[in-house]
């Protein structure tokens, strides 16, 4: 008969496991909601007779709801579950590491560089995909920005990247506004308005591909990495005397959380609210130990962020840009969170 | 030889706070770090783990040269237990005494079943069991204190290093404290920890570095180091050191700071 406490133990694992599998089949759920949601419905049976169409299988199925499957929903159910999971992922890495619960994955400028990316792209007239590479780079050098003067400094490590990073955030919307403020009113600047609110009206297979890969890449990178993030949440001189780099493990975790980041803003724009709001609730979930955290915020992330999109595209008739709902439901929900967990 | 100090010279930038320090130190033995606010006793402490670069000396753990070895190999040595731990997020006991493995293996691999028994075994030792899944949130200072302790006995080092365990502890809790210490003595660790508590000395120590101004002022048995002049000097107050018995029957010393009466 073992003891009390660590039969406890066990059962917060059977627990953890429990949540994941309620997770996954939500995220099953939430998809095949999100492929019958729309002007054109598709049914269960019919999307995966669209998705073996694809793959050889000739069975009888309708051309439309083929193109409809592979051409509008697929792209836009993907890439609202690879932006929630990457979000709220890069989310729970920067609370645990920034040693603050309030803090979100934008923290370092990452947004506000891939705004201003965005916009100079638009002025000039570029393509889509130069748009997306502009907004991409914009959110890096931003970053880079922020991590290269906080290196500068001996003052603690988290604290001075924290205030760097917003110095570079209020200078690059201090850029948006002021090409906002050069751009023509009927065109650049409703199209610059209309990137910066976030929405997923525009992803197509090719500008999901190319945010794919940063993304893979970095929620990779966190999954490797994520029991190491717990050390990072200890005061640095105690972290250090458990034998870890500090400096080089944080520096990794930046990176992977940028990537990250800036691939989810350049492909869907401006999504508040996530990478801030779902790390708290998987917390509550499954506690505060990133080898749980981070698997159970990306899928509620990933669900969560597909249940939005769903609401911004079929609560009216008019499309509801993302940002404004996720912001719209996000708000209110934290302060209930923090009324109730007393900000915890 | 477990821990060998020589000549350590070090501080911040602005001049030595620890001007020249040297002792020596068994497996087995308490030794307390003692002086008045300022003495460099956490500054010796941090040269002790590397947070802070010698300006001069060694430090010999073990017979290797502390600045030749990685953050990893010194942590499987050297743990240290900070006066306060704050946590941010409610981890559990268990995940606390958990993060203590992190020396063990690499950076991009995780804690398997060993560790986990290691980390339940670190608290079992320390009759701290019960706590594995309450959360550090909820701890009381002198429970918090005890996770800390079995998070370095988890980590399996030799050297203990504790910066005023007791300070912020009631009294109850500074006597589990320095029960535990010598419990960590009788399994063959090196326990150095600071106090500001004269008592500490006698009723633990083995050993007592008596430091001043950055200098050990004396280092040896605390009844040969500690003694009315030794503390004044140190402290600048007058103080008996005195005998007494206590109901028990067992011989006790004390520390009293004593005032000359005004007449």
């Amino acid at each position: 008969m073992q003891p009390n406490y660590r039969q406890e133990e066990r059962a917060a694992g059977r627990r953890y496991a429990a949540v994941l599998l309620i997770l996954l089949s939500a995220l099953l759920g939430a998809a095949l909601l999100s492929f019958w949601l729309g002007y054109y419905p598709l049914a269960p049976g019919e999307v995966v007779r669209a998705l073996l169409s694809r793959l050889g299988w000739r069975g009888e199925v309708a051309p439309q709801a083929v193109t409809i499957f592979w051409k509008v929903r697929l792209p836009r159910i993907l890439s609202a579950v690879l932006i929630g999971a990457s979000l709220s992922a890069a989310g729970a890495a920067y609370q645990s590491m920034f040693r603050n619960p309030l803090v979100s994955p934008d923290i370092l400028g990452v947004s506000a560089g891939a705004g201003l990316g965005a916009s100079l792209a638009i002025l000039n007239g570029l393509p889509g995909w130069a748009i997306q590479a502009a907004a991409f780079a914009g959110g890096l050098a931003a970053v880079a920005v922020s991590y290269l003067v906080s290196r500068r400094t001996s003052h603690s490590q988290t604290l001075t990247l924290v205030l760097t990073g917003s110095v570079v955030t209020a200078l690059c919307n201090a850029g948006v506004t002021m090409v906002k403020y050069v751009s023509d009113p009927n065109d650049v600047l409703q199209q610059i308005t209309f990137w910066l609110m976030g929405s997923l009206q525009r992803v197509d297979m090719a500008s999901l591909g190319r945010s794919f890969w940063p993304m893979a890449a970095g929620l990779a990178v966190l999954f490797a990495l994520r029991w190491r993030i717990n050390l990072l949440t200890l005061e640095d001189e105690e972290a250090r005397s458990l034998g870890v780099d500090t400096v080089r493990c944080r520096r990794v975790l930046i990176l992977a959380s940028t990537l990250l980041s800036a691939a989810a803003v350049c492909l869907g724009g401006l999504i508040g609210w996530v990478g801030l709001m779902i790390p708290h609730m998987a917390r509550a979930l499954v506690g505060a130990d990133c080898r749980r955290l981070i698997p159970a915020s990306t899928l509620l992330g990933a669900v969560y962020l597909l249940l939005m999109d769903d609401a911004a595209r079929s609560m009216t008739s008019l499309e509801l840009p993302l940002g404004v709902v996720t912001s719209v439901v996000g708000a209110p929900f934290f302060i209930l969170l923090i009324l109730r967990k007393g900000g915890r | 030889m477990l821990l060998d100090v020589r000549g350590l010279r070090g501080g911040y930038g602005g001049g030595d706070v620890v001007k020249d320090v040297s002792f020596r130190a068994e497996g087995g033995e308490i030794i307390f770090l003692a002086g008045p606010n300022g003495c460099g006793k956490t500054t010796l402490l941090r040269l002790l783990l590397g947070q802070l670069p010698a300006a001069g000396g060694a430090v010999l753990a073990e017979g290797q040269d502390l600045r030749t070895l990685s953050p990893r190999a010194r942590a499987n040595l050297i743990a240290y237990i900070p006066q306060q731990h704050t946590p941010i997020f409610s981890y559990t006991a268990l995940e606390v005494v958990l993060m203590g493995r992190a020396s063990h293996f690499s950076a991009f691999d995780a804690p398997r079943a060993a560790d986990r028994e290691a980390a339940f075994a670190a608290l079992e030792r320390l009759g701290a069991g019960y706590l594995a899944n309450r959360s550090c949130l909820s701890l009381s200072g002198g429970q918090r204190q005890m996770v800390l302790i079995a998070r370095a006995v988890c980590q399996s080092a030799k050297i203990f290093l504790m910066d005023e365990p007791a300070a912020n502890l009631d009294y109850a809790n500074q006597q589990l404290l320095l029960d535990t210490a010598a419990e960590l003595a009788r399994w063959g660790c090196c326990v150095l920890m600071s106090t500001h508590s004269p008592e500490h000395l006698f009723a633990a120590g083995h050993k007592v570095l008596l430091m001043r101004e950055g200098r050990a002022a004396a280092f040896g048995p605390p009844e040969e180091v500690v003694t009315p002049q030794s503390l004044e000097a140190v402290y600048g107050v007058e103080m008996d050191v005195a005998s007494i018995r206590d109901r028990y029957g067992a011989a006790r010393t004390v520390c009293l700071p004593v005032r000359r009466p005004k007449d």
